[in-house]
């Protein structure tokens, strides 16, 4: 038997009539607080303090095992203890795996404290565990709560509008604030966008303009009252390239269909398993670039590798960047370890402003290694284009900041 | 019953602009560039607590002060409570950063890893930032939210 279209609506009333029951729909108050946090007149004051919350509760506790107990156990115990044990002291090994120290006055002096040492054991391991562990692991935790109780799809309600400028759409935000934490998952997070516009989009400012949660925790550290000011610049950043990527780059920028959920109470075991996987994730991927990158770094100073593009380069980031001749150092090991340059960059005299371009170049300069692996693995072409299009950023992003700073006076 | 709604309204009417009144003054001493303190209040004058805090605050009062209109219609309502929740943001971070720093010792060479017990008690003491003074005030919502879920305010959606 073939039904035609009117007969097949006719069975469709008259199934839907014996089987469901309508009724007068009462709200409740969490449909009202649901209702409100989507609707921009009262959603982004409420994303202002989702937002407010999240960067307290990470700075106070980051700032707890950090400040509070890391930097003096590493500091005051570690170093010392490695510093007197290992053997070599002054010889290559020693600087790559302990202390790079200095000279001075024609005499080897040994470091004070691990930010800057830039030894594997002592750099290195205090920036994975030190710094970069509490970091990950308050951010994982408060991603995952606003995940439980529902917060995220109603963001990406909120932002779908100013991300679609960008040519991407809502739910753009779930790579980029998972870039926050690590950008490697966040590069894989691009996936969940429809078409290769947006995913080259995406992971180009991805890779540009989002801090992972490494480089953030030791900018937390080491230039707390400037993190604003550098998070600033990264943000309009972030859309005034991402807009123009959106009108230079062929393909769509299709709508979204969302089910936004009803808000929930969140369920501790849920937690826990997001935020141990994902922080084992980092662990997996993450911390061995940490200590691998430590030592190339350390491997490549000693060759005089850095030096000599340091000095090469220097007077492009004197003239053009407006930065001291010593950043250069940092600025390029940076490709290996975007954290350690910014410690490397906090012992550098040089004025306010500097320090925020300096940190900033440092941010959209070059992906570090892990998110560049990731990259290559989502396609070469892909990567070609972002990297063609980091340079141009980094030069037309970070002459313009120079250029800022001069009309204020401030350069 | 009706009551108890209008006291309600004018109790969250007199909060909004107590509310208003702590967001605007963050701003102002923010800009101002310094710190001011008060018997037990203190506004704090850095970007972070006193700009984007004093922004929430603000958001806060102006919630409430919108809400109290037809407070019984549920989505009146929602918007007082979403006024306490935000509240509820900042005094938590602010606490939850009391907390943080009244537990170590700070010291970075030698001398114990934990804060003494005064130390440690001293890290409570006022003076309190505005959305700490105003926490308590906010939990009374709580109450309203309580009445309203058993039903002995009328909920619902109103006509």
């Amino acid at each position: 038997m073939k039904l035609s279209t009117g007969d097949r609506w006719d069975l469709i009333d008259k199934i839907s009539k014996e089987t469901v029951t309508f009724g007068a729909y009462k709200h409740t108050l969490k449909d009202a607080i649901g209702e409100l946090t989507v609707k921009p007149m009262t959603g982004i004051p409420v994303a202002i303090a989702i937002m407010y919350g999240f960067w307290s509760m990470f700075g106070s506790f980051a700032g707890f095992f950090t400040d509070g107990f890391f930097v003096r156990l590493f500091d005051a115990y570690w170093l010392p203890w490695l510093q007197e044990v290992f053997p070599g002291q002054g010889g290559w090994l020693y600087a790559i795996m302990v202390d790079a120290g200095g000279i001075e006055s024609g005499e080897f002096v040994l470091s004070s404290n691990c930010l800057e040492s830039f030894g594997v054991l002592t750099s290195g391991l205090f920036v994975a565990i030190g710094v970069v562990l509490p970091a990950i692991i308050i951010f994982y935790l408060m991603l995952a709560l606003l995940e439980d109780i529902g917060y995220m799809p109603r963001l990406a309600v909120l932002l779908d509008t100013v991300l679609h400028r960008v040519g991407l759409h809502g739910y753009a935000i779930v790579p980029t604030i998972l870039s926050l934490g690590c950008n490697v998952p966040g590069v894989t997070a691009t996936r969940i966008l429809e078409t290769k516009k947006q995913r080259f989009i995406m992971m180009t400012l991805l890779a540009i303009f989002i801090p992972c949660g490494a480089q953030i925790g030791i900018m937390q550290d080491v230039v707390p009252d400037l993190m604003g000011w550098i998070l600033l610049y990264l943000i309009i950043g972030y859309f005034i390239f991402g807009y123009i990527l959106n009108k230079i780059v062929p393909g769509k920028a299709p709508e979204f269909l969302i089910d936004v959920p009803p808000y929930r109470r969140p369920m501790p075991s849920n937690i826990g398993k997001k935020v141990g996987g994902r922080v084992r994730g980092f662990f997996m991927i993450a911390i061995p670039f940490v200590l691998i990158g430590c030592a190339l770094v350390g491997i490549l100073y000693q060759l005089g590798v850095i030096q000599f593009l340091g000095d090469m380069l220097a007077p492009v980031f004197v003239g053009w960047f407006g930065v001291p001749a010593e950043t250069a150092g940092p600025l390029i090991a940076a490709f290996l370890r975007k954290d350690l340059a910014v410690a490397q960059l906090s012992v550098i005299e040089m004025t306010k402003y500097q320090m925020i371009t300096a940190v900033v170049l440092v941010s959209i300069y070059f992906p570090c290694v892990a998110t560049f692996a990731m990259m290559l693995k989502e396609g070469w072409k892909e990567l070609l284009g972002s990297l063609a299009v980091l340079t141009v950023v980094v030069f037309a992003y970070g002459g313009l900041i120079h250029l800022i700073g001069k009309l204020l006076g401030v350069a | 019953m009706a009551g108890q709604s209008s006291g309600g309204a004018i109790y969250f009417a007199i909060l909004g602009i107590v509310t208003t009144a702590f967001g605007l003054a963050d701003l102002l001493v923010t800009v101002s560039g310094s710190e001011f303190a008060y018997g037990g209040l203190e506004i704090p004058g850095d970007l972070f607590r006193g700009g984007w805090g004093g922004i929430i605050v603000l958001f806060a009062g102006l919630f409430y002060l919108s809400g109290i209109r037809n407070f019984d219609d549920i989505h009146q309502f929602a918007k007082v409570a979403m006024g306490s929740i935000l509240i509820w943001v900042v005094a938590g971070s602010d606490i939850f950063a009391m907390i943080s720093e009244s537990i170590p010792s700070w010291n970075e060479e030698t001398g114990p890893w934990f804060n003494t017990l005064p130390g440690f008690i001293g890290a409570y003491a006022p003076p309190y930032a505005p959305a700490v003074l105003l926490l308590p005030f906010s939990l009374v919502v709580i109450y309203y939210i309580r009445k309203r879920a058993s039903g002995e305010v009328g909920g619902g959606n109103s006509p």
